[in-house]
């Protein structure tokens, strides 16, 4: 419902940017803000946002200004700090979480002058691109080397929340250990928080107690689970930024999303006038997914299998999801000789056989 | 290692934070104070300990400097809710938004960052015993918390102290006319409550996780609050229901671990439910909540 009050504070508020906005293009560099939803850190999903600008920055110089506003919660506080930052002249807005979407969105509605990048959401409009990473072509990598390296054959998880994209992280991570080592099983156990490290580290303890060796460790932005395994002399692997530094001696490797190549694209067609908002999900091939930090534990021959594994994911012959893949509790998830399309992948809500753990309804 | 013993090997560490928190919130509850903020005061405790144990400090300096970092913020607390008698409930909340602003503050550089946490004391014969071993094994703070609770509860069951804090919580005027300092005994019973805060947050950070994050604390300040409520102002029931509540919250990972077919976020809220159910039973006597009750909990006293 819209009141006259916050129609006449919005559409004020909207005449407010316009002309400080039409101001700022004459003569300011171009303003770009950057909103995230923790503390930027030397690791994590944050880091890995901020590190994607880096590019940005070397080409274009002094003529981009780049603000970055951390530790914003979800919620009418982002709302007023992104309107804040349109306000204040940034023509191109990168909103880092999930729940930013919808104050994001109307300000992609108000301004077609202002460029929106939204992290995993599915909001599309014109100025308006939401943009996720295709973790599970990496985590499928991290699985095949996992089974090598498992000698009891059970594989562990620490996961925050069962929704699709993390879900399919460890379908694919259970696809890619089978590939090696068909009985293998994996155990997820969900925290069921995005934040506290302190129950992070106990579900690692408690992978661990029930022989895992291998972890996974999905969607945590701090090392505590890393950590854990470290002192327990298991491999562990996370995703988005390297954190081989917090275990030097156990690390299998590192699911590396690198936002540069997207950032750098979008601006430059924001500056060109060409900007088309589409949803960007983005894997292999376009360069924003890459495993780096390989341990050097993973056998020779395997790593060669490996890298090949990765190159026909790369050209697109290869998809983790292709059939037959059996569901959890028996039945036909992908029929032989098909493969799931992205819009099916991004709403999976199953589990594929091996794993243990039934899955949050 | 199976799940029972995982659960054994670790519900004193994990519940270790929460008791801490608590036994110091129970003595300031119990003089008649209700302090809110301890959320905010644990995360200012793990901070600073944090900090220290990085720089190469020991851990003995670092629980020292938690425990006069969270006695400062209390003592603000203290000047505001007794000096100026303000709202106990408004001021102790802003203190805990106050102690996780600076704790976000001081730790910016900080972020994410790891330490070495403290090694666990074995004991020869009780910690090689099959299956509850791991229950003698840990590390020398849980073992110091272990004797802070019998130190609180034989306080107030044993010592004149004990007694002339229960009289300031129970009456405060009458206390006064019989000659006790009301005051100067509240503000000792909020320092202690903000000390322990602090050495809870500590443990989180420099021993039990062993890393520094904006938000680490996780609510684990608002559950301590909550256990000296349900457990009715009775040190063996804080106690317990904090052994409950880290021993449940395993429970439900190690099910998980196992692979139990039950639903995570029932096993998730299950620590939540299991300790108010089951502190909610065995507190149900009507008259001892009469006798164990505050009866002048958070109500400012004038002279």
């Amino acid at each position: 419902m819209i009141d006259r009050r916050t129609f006449l504070q919005t559409t004020a508020l909207g005449a407010i940017a316009a002309a400080i906005g039409a101001r700022a293009h004459a003569a300011e560099p171009l303003g770009i803000a950057l909103i995230l939803p923790s503390p930027n850190g030397d690791v994590g999903w944050s880091h890995s946002l901020v590190a994607g600008l880096d590019p940005v920055k070397a080409a274009y110089g002094d003529a981009v200004k780049i603000t970055i506003v951390e530790n914003i919660p979800e919620g009418p506080d982002a709302d007023r700090i992104m309107n804040k930052a349109v306000a204040d002249g940034n023509k191109v807005l990168i909103a880092g979480s999930f729940g930013y979407q919808n104050g994001a969105m109307q300000i992609a509605k108000r301004d077609p002058s202002v460029t929106v990048l939204h992290a995993s959401g599915f909001m599309v409009a014109p100025n308006f691109s939401p943009f996720a990473a295709k973790y599970f072509q990496g985590t499928y990598l991290m699985g095949m080397a996992a089974a090598a390296l498992s000698k009891s054959g059970k594989l562990g998880s620490v996961s925050a929340f069962a929704i699709p994209e993390l879900i399919t992280s460890i379908n694919a991570f259970t696809l890619g250990a089978q590939a090696v080592n068909p009985n293998i099983e994996v155990s997820v156990v969900w925290v069921n928080s995005w934040f506290d490290p302190a129950k992070e580290q106990e579900a690692a303890k408690a992978l661990l107690a029930q022989g895992c060796d291998v972890i996974f460790s999905n969607a945590q932005d701090t090392p505590s689970v890393i950590s854990v395994c470290e002192e327990a002399g298991v491999p562990s692997f996370n995703l988005n930024s390297s954190m081989k530094s917090y275990a030097p001696k156990t690390y299998l490797g590192c699911v590396a999303t690198d936002w540069s190549p997207f950032f750098k694209a979008s601006v430059d067609a924001h500056v060109a006038g060409t900007f088309q908002g589409a949803n960007a999900f983005l894997g292999v091939a376009d360069k924003v997914v890459e495993v780096v930090d390989w341990s050097p534990n993973v056998p020779a021959d395997l790593m060669a299998k490996i890298k090949e594994v990765e190159a026909t994911i790369a050209d697109g012959s290869f998809s983790p999801f292709t059939g037959p893949i059996t569901k959890a509790d028996g039945s036909e998830g992908v029929a032989a000789g098909t493969t799931l399309t992205d819009d099916q992948i991004v709403a999976m809500d199953w589990h594929v056989k091996g794993v243990a753990t039934p899955l949050p309804q | 290692m199976n799940g029972i013993e995982f659960i054994l090997a670790n519900m004193l560490a994990a519940a270790t934070p929460f008791l801490l928190a608590a036994l110091g919130e129970l003595v300031v509850e119990r003089s008649g104070v209700l302090n809110l903020g301890i959320e905010g005061i644990m995360a200012l405790g793990a901070v600073i300990a944090f900090i220290i144990v990085y720089h190469g400090g020991s851990h003995a300096v670092a629980f020292l400097g938690a425990g006069f970092a969270g006695a400062c913020l209390s003592l603000i607390f203290g000047v505001l809710a007794l000096g100026f008698r303000a709202n106990q409930v408004a001021v102790g909340l802003a203190i805990g938004i106050l102690g996780q602003g600076l704790s976000a503050l001081i730790g910016n550089s900080y972020e994410a960052l790891t330490v070495t946490g403290l090694s666990k004391i074995t004991l020869p014969g009780l910690s090689s015993i099959p299956v509850i071993g791991g229950l003698f094994t840990q590390d020398a703070i849980v073992w110091l918390s272990l004797v802070a609770t019998l130190a609180v509860w034989g306080m107030f069951r044993f010592t004149r102290l004990g007694l002339v804090i229960r009289a300031v919580g129970e009456n405060p005027k009458a206390a006064h006319a019989i000659g006790y300092p009301v005051i100067a005994l509240r503000y000792g019973a909020i320092l202690f409550g903000g000390a322990m805060a602090g050495l809870a947050g500590a443990y989180a950070a420099t021993v039990y996780t062993p890393l520094w994050a904006d938000g680490m604390i996780a609510g684990r300040g608002w559950i301590a609050l909550a256990l000296v409520v349900f457990g009715t102002w009775m040190t063996g029931r804080v106690f317990f229901g904090a052994l409950l509540f880290g021993a449940v919250s395993l429970g439900g990972l190690a099910a998980q671990a196992q692979a139990v077919p039950l639903n995570s976020q029932l096993l998730s809220s299950l620590p939540y439910i299991v300790t108010i159910v089951v502190l909610g039973i065995i507190s149900s006597n009507r008259r001892l909540l009469k006798i164990n009750g505050v009866a002048s909990l958070g109500e400012p006293y004038e002279r």
